[in-house]
């Protein structure tokens, strides 16, 4: 029979409904106004005692649950005390409605107080089953950020690509990926399947079905085996619904289970393979557009420029820079610069390829501080004042095809800062002598050979 | 009465009809009711209406092409899809298996038959050793076979998928599960969704164009193509290197360009006067799509035309203007791409290499279609890349599906040519340009080249990917249709993180 008490325990999720239910019509009838200030004293006597008992039965199954189901008293400290102090002072109150001729001020008062004690107790008792942030998580970030609470989130893991080799397999590695990907349901906490992973303590130990680790033996290691079964497999790992571990994630567990799981070697030591972990490389975070605070232009400009023939766009609906091109505005001339000097901070892409643009358009140019794309094939230029883009901090590829400019000319951009390409095909440059730049000189005039096979029909 | 006098008829009726009180107590009872309704449902709040009339409506409302911005930065603004109808054979190009050299001949093991359908092959097939002869090139050590001599020289351009799978063995469902997410009818095409999500740059021309050779069109039809559920708008635009390059773009004989324009302004002008009326935003995208088809007679027919690029180009590419090839859609291609068309498709025609005639063998027909695209392919991408447009435009290569290491006999009979039959377990598609890595290889299969055993990716892989590319994230990128959100990857798909940079 020693069922029974576990029994009895996992009831708690049920009984605490009617407490709260009853207490709280009991409370409701206390505040509305009636004539006689005593028209509902019966039945809130009823109320009381009937909340009180309910709330005794829930009081006791919730510490059968406590005591058989693996709950710390650190967690369910404040729920299992406060929902005794709920029980009792009901109690008291329905002694004190029975003796009671008429609703007085302090029963007034002590029905709001246990009003309070019951939303306490089921605030902190719901923590324990949803978790701390249940209402946090869904709401919006940038709402957190105003009430200056701070969601953490557990990072992603990452490596370093220089020294991942000595960074411990089970500590740098294992443990984040667990921590990323299964933790919210497996710690000490919140046990799901009687298993916290994490520490190692705890995935050593297992969970309800035993053991989760079998050194050398996949098959046998829940930890690794149920990560890869189907997903709509009712054992999958992490639950289907749920945001799924990657596939190199998974590789590596295995690659620990496989090589011993130790908990001191290194990666290294481990002889774990560059390739498996090259996954989680930290991407060096420099996007090829810059990331600015500008606000964005507003949709009433954008329509006046497009109206003068300009394709403008921006990069990204997350990113206010603006794409900008003369596509389809071939007339576009010296007097047109004006209409985008309003936004000349926002312009990171600009095209004014096959258009009317004059060589003074490279001083206009300069200025532009987010610039990173700036294409001026096919205009006539002479490119003297090509020095001046060293200004434009961002500028990182350049295109410079189908003009007059020689490499004379490009010497001048020798030693800028951003600059990565530069493109000349079908200038003078393209066929004079090659040299060396600072940046990537693309000067084309590719030719494929003619071979033998090019004729030959089977 | 003649067909003007009789539209006119009927204009004029309706117009007198919106204002008699037998059509209100008629037909509006239904508005008389949601007028009622209109200070709460939010949406038909006049004030709403009046701002819209005034013209504050979003560019998309009034040109459904209109260009908007990607959720997040995209690594390239356009695509050009060069898909190889019928399957290519990956066992004679880019997976090298000399193992299946040395069985070439023997019976198939009868465990990679088990529980199998292939779409001719019965009973137990003998395996076929790779007719090609391999090398490895660039730095990266690509493997690419003497089918693709010009290829080779650019491989480090590309990243290899060698172990790409799809579950369809028959041309049409298999062609419209790479195009479309689907294999039945009904989804739209990959260059649908991007035209939708960003619009076409070039008010000129259209946002996604569809380039054929070979012969034939793909066996699934327009539907690879096709917007599905999305607008008709989004659909591609198929433009022809021979001939006219739009059908039906050009105007009738006497037809003059003023005429047309003088015709456009009237048609735009009483538009305009039921937009007054109405405040149809619809009408207004009306408008502006004659007026764009307008602009459409001058541009297409511009780009469409290679007869004016330099000798050298045509070197380069082996083309021959006038006729209808591989090698002129893909200079096509780069034009197009040039003047900021989104998304460029190209179908080439004639990759089925059952074994059943000479022009469907893998040791000669095979050959032959591996020159007619060679040249091009490679050309295209030296040319991209000296006008500095692969930095922003994504090159996808690849069939509908793979094909088998056994030999082809249909009716269990043997076949008069060395042919392959379709495989849809493993096969190898390329990707160059926008955000891909150079020289990487991800997927390897068994030493027959049957499975794939490690690094596998699916076509919804791909497609994750390549919306990825373009600034999208592929499950947050939906459409409602009936009832429900629908995304080009379905509920599957995941980015291939070694193949991007
Ligand atoms: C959304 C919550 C959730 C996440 C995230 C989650 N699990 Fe679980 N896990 C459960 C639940 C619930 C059970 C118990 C039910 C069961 O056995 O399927 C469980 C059980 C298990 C068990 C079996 C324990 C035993 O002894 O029966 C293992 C092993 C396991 N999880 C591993 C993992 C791993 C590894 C991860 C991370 C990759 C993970 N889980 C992520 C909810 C989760």
């Amino acid at each position: 029979m020693e069922f029974i008490l576990p029994l009895l325990g996992r009831f708690h999720p049920l009984f605490v409904h009617l407490p709260i239910g009853i207490l709280l019509f009991g409370i409701l009838l206390v505040f509305i106004p009636s004539k006689t200030n005593a028209t509902f004293l019966p039945s809130i006597r009823i109320a009381f005692l009937v909340g009180f008992i309910v709330g005794l039965m829930s009081a006791i199954s919730g510490f059968l649950q406590y005591q058989q189901e693996g709950y710390t008293w650190d967690t369910v400290q404040i729920h299992l005390i406060l929902g005794w102090i709920t029980v009792i002072f009901s109690l008291g109150l329905y002694f004190q409605f029975r003796k009671a001729q008429e609703l007085t001020q302090p029963l007034k008062i002590q029905s709001g107080l246990i009003f309070l004690f019951i939303t306490l107790t089921g605030h902190f008792g719901g923590n324990i089953t949803h978790g701390e942030d249940y209402f946090l998580e869904v709401l919006p970030p940038g709402l957190l950020a105003t009430f200056g609470i701070e969601t953490q989130t557990v990072a992603q893991f990452t490596l370093d690509e220089n020294s991942w080799e000595e960074a411990l397999f089970y500590d740098g590695a294992i443990q984040p990926i667990l921590n990323y990907n299964c933790s919210s349901c497996h710690n000490p906490r919140n046990l799901k399947g009687e298993l916290d992973l994490s520490t190692i303590k705890g995935l050593m130990k297992g969970g309800e079905n035993g053991e989760i680790l079998k050194v050398g033996n996949l098959k046998e290691s829940a930890l690794y085996a149920r990560l890869i079964l189907p997903h709509e497999d009712e054992e999958h790992m992490p639950p289907a619904e749920k945001r799924q571990p990657r596939k190199e994630e998974v590789e590596l567990i295995k690659i620990w289970i496989e090589t011993g799981a130790s908990v001191d070697k290194t990666l290294a030591q481990a002889t774990v393979k560059r390739t498996s972990v090259q996954a989680f490389f930290r991407k060096e975070e420099n996007p090829f557009f810059p990331i600015t605070d500008l606000k964005p232009v507003s949709s009433d400009t954008l329509s006046i420029l497009r109206g003068k023939g300009f394709f403008v766009e921006q990069i990204s609906a997350d990113n206010s820079l603006l794409r900008i091109s003369c596509l389809n505005f071939p007339a576009f001339s010296e007097k047109d610069w004006k209409s985008l000097k309003e936004i000349s901070e926002h312009i990171t892409y600009l095209d004014l390829s096959d258009t009317k643009a004059p060589e003074s358009i490279i001083d206009s140019i300069s200025g532009l501080t987010h610039l990173t794309t700036l294409k001026l094939n096919g205009i006539e230029i002479e490119g003297k004042g090509l020095a001046k883009l060293k200004d434009s901090k961002n500028l990182k590829l350049l295109y410079l095809n189908s003009t007059a400019l020689t490499l004379e000319n490009l010497t001048q951009l020798d030693g800028h800062p951003s600059l990565e390409k530069v493109y000349i095909f079908k200038t003078p440059a393209s066929g004079q002598e090659k040299r060396d730049f600072s940046f990537h000189l693309e000067t084309g005039d590719f030719l494929l050979p003619k071979l033998a096979s090019d004729t030959i029909v089977y | 009465m003649n067909q003007l006098e009789r539209l006119l008829k009927e204009f004029g009726e309706q117009k007198l009809q919106n204002r008699t009180r037998r059509h209100f107590l008629m037909d509006c009872v239904s508005k008389v009711g949601g007028l009622a309704m209109a200070p709460l449902l939010f949406a038909c709040d006049p004030v709403v209406r009046a701002q819209s009339q005034a013209l504050n409506l979003s560019g998309r409302d009034l040109n459904p092409l209109a260009p908007l911005p990607p959720p997040f930065a995209p690594k390239a603004k356009s695509i050009i899809y060069l898909h190889m109808a019928g399957a290519p054979s990956q066992l004679e190009l880019f997976d090298y298996k000399p193992e299946l050299l040395k069985y070439d001949g023997k019976p198939c093991p009868e465990s990679l038959l088990e529980g199998r359908q292939f779409a001719f092959i019965r009973g137990v097939p003998n395996l076929l050793g790779p007719q090609a002869k391999f090398a490895q090139h660039g730095e990266s050590g690509a493997w690419v076979s003497d089918y693709l001599p010009h290829f080779s020289s650019v491989v480090d351009e590309v990243a290899f998928l060698k172990a790409v799978h799809t579950d369809q063995f028959n041309h049409g469902p298999a062609q419209l599960f790479m195009q479309t997410g689907s294999p039945r009818l009904g989804r739209p095409s990959i260059g649908s969704w991007v035209t939708y999500g960003l619009g076409t740059e070039n008010q000129n021309l259209p946002g996604f164009v569809v380039l054929t050779s070979g012969g034939k069109t793909p066996d699934a039809g327009k539907s690879v193509w096709g917007s599905g559920f999305l607008p008709s708008v989004y659909q591609g635009v198929q433009c022809r290197s021979k001939g006219d390059p739009v059908l039906y773009l050009k105007d009738p004989d006497g037809m003059t360009r003023d005429m047309k324009k003088s015709v456009i302004e009237a048609i735009n002008s009483t538009n305009e006067e039921s937009f007054k009326d109405f405040g149809d935003p619809e009408i207004l995208a009306r408008i502006n799509q004659y007026e764009m088809a307008y602009r459409m007679q001058i541009e297409v027919p511009e780009v469409m035309n290679i007869n004016d690029e330099p000798k050298a180009i045509h070197e380069l590419y082996g083309t021959n203007p006038g006729e209808e090839s591989f090698a002129n859609n893909c200079l096509l291609a780069r034009k197009l791409v040039e003047k900021g068309v989104r998304f460029v498709q190209l179908y080439d025609w004639g990759w089925d290499t059952h074994g059943t005639s000479k022009e469907e063998s893998i040791d000669l027909g095979l050959r032959n279609k591996c020159r007619e695209i060679d040249r091009p392919i490679t050309a295209l991408l030296l040319d991209l890349k000296q006008r500095g447009l692969l930095e922003e435009t994504l090159v996808v290569w690849g069939g509908e599906f793979g094909r088998t290491p056994m030999q082809e006999n249909r009716e269990g009979k043997e076949q008069g040519f060395k042919g392959r039959d379709h495989h849809g377990e493993a096969f190898t598609m390329w990707m160059a340009g926008g955000g891909i890595k150079k020289g990487a290889s991800y997927g390897l299969t068994d030493e027959f080249g049957f499975s794939g055993i490690d690094e596998r990716v699916s076509v919804h892989d791909i497609h994750a990917s390549i919306l990825h590319l373009m600034g999208f994230n592929h499950e947050k990128f939906t459409y409602d249709f009936q009832g429900r959100p629908f995304r080009l990857t379905d509920v599957e798909g995941e980015l291939i993180h070694s193949i991007l940079a």
